[in-house]
């Protein structure tokens, strides 16, 4: 084999070594499209962001699993709500919510120990109430 | 002849860089970053919302203070009674300190003694959301400027950053300050930054923000500068209009008529 062939060869396993390496990335990055890191997404309806009418004559989830998951259920719709603008909850039943602690104290805020009666059983301070008004101050 | 590993290994990356070349020109989107240019344009984007107010410094005018006094009612800002540690959400200001770097020479004496209302610009360009190093402050889709009080460390790069003193800052807890409680609007809690928000919890309900309903003389237009034909931006083609400190380049939402 002469040095010509060589180096042709050599060329070529290094295209196939890129080629490989470029797919390989393109997969990772499948869909996603760079942003300016401080401009939040436009949501999917691009319309501005309206919530549901505020429905609180049902639970969104079922109880028992409220009672386990309610903080990351919380966590999620703060999240959704605040940066994305996505502020309808459609549970599996197929009910609208607005993806608002008012939705949940429309209910709960009717017992005004509702939250702290538990919270202080299982000794938990979550700081909801640093800013957001809890039902103990708010008039019924 | 024998090749080494050096020499197979120099041959090999030389394909690489090769192929680089070629993909490149291929596929252009391979070669530079995306960038969303819509983010860097003064000019409107069908399709894309930016909220934005127009204030009619003709109409307001004298010591009517009822938009301030009924905005910071409703988002519970408190009243700290000291001017070091104020905090505010819109406010006046004389026209001199709104505008700068406006010509005053031989300027019409009354405009010059005008109180000019100023409230968050929600830049299109906004250098606070860039200063921010947990992106508590960052610009929503519809071209506000939100803050999330949940991930604001208190570290206050953001009042460095603003150009216009939008953004106060609360060095005791706001709560026991808060005249009247508003049970519609959280309150916010000692170590935090906060200022105008355009509103946007009356937005998700379809109402104008509250300085607009409240201005009896209806100086405040607000509306989608995106949308050509929005009440704003017909009254925006109709009259000379000015920003504050457009020299900047921030490209603020806020437009005055002088």
């Amino acid at each position: 084999m002469n040095k010509f062939s060589q180096l042709l060869a050599a060329i070529a396993a290094g295209l196939a070594v890129f080629v490989a390496a470029w797919f390989f990335i393109q997969a990772g990055h499948h869909g996603s499209v760079p942003a300016i890191a401080a401009d939040a997404v436009a949501p999917a309806a691009a319309s501005p962001a309206k919530g549901a009418p505020i429905d609180s004559s049902k639970c969104i989830l079922p109880t028992d699993y409220m009672r386990a998951h309610h903080m990351q259920e919380l966590n999620k719709w703060r999240k959704d709500s605040v940066r994305d603008g996505n502020r309808t909850f459609v549970n599996p039943e197929g009910a609208h919510f607005d993806k608002s602690l008012n939705t949940c104290m429309g209910c709960h805020g009717s017992n005004p120990m509702f939250c702290f009666m538990c919270h202080e059983y299982a000794n938990v301070k979550p700081t909801c109430w640093n800013c957001h008004l809890s039902p103990m101050e708010v008039p019924q | 002849m024998s090749q080494n590993r050096r020499e197979f290994l120099k041959k090999a990356g030389l394909g690489a860089l090769a192929g680089l070349g070629a993909a490149a020109g291929l596929f252009p989107a391979f070669a530079l970053e995306q960038t969303d240019m819509s983010s860097f344009t003064d000019k409107p984007v069908p399709g894309k919302v930016r909220w934005g107010m127009l204030i009619d410094t003709r109409k307001c005018l004298g010591n009517c203070t009822e938009c301030i006094v009924r905005c910071h009612h409703d988002h519970n800002v408190p009243d700290f009674g000291k001017s070091k540690s104020e905090v505010k959400w819109i406010w006046k200001s004389g026209y001199e300190n709104a505008f700068p770097t406006a010509s005053t020479q031989f300027q019409n004496p009354e405009v010059l003694e005008r109180q000019v209302l100023t409230l968050c610009n929600h830049c299109s360009e906004p250098p606070c959301t860039k200063a921010c190093p947990t992106e508590a402050t960052f610009k929503r889709w519809d071209g506000i400027v939100s803050i999330d009080y949940h991930r604001c460390i208190g570290c206050r790069f953001c009042m460095a950053a603003c150009p216009y003193g939008s953004r106060s800052f609360n060095w005791e807890d706001p709560r026991p300050k808060v005249k009247e409680l508003s049970t519609a609007y959280p309150t916010r809690m000692r170590g935090v930054v906060e200022k105008c928000n355009f509103c946007s919890e009356r937005l998700v309900k379809g109402e104008l923000p509250a300085c607009v309903v409240s201005c009896a003389e209806n100086a405040l237009t607000f509306g989608d500068l995106n949308k050509p034909d929005s009440e704003i931006r017909k009254l925006l083609a109709a009259n000379e209009t000015m920003q504050r400190k457009p020299e900047l380049g921030t490209l603020p939402s806020v437009f005055y008529i002088i």
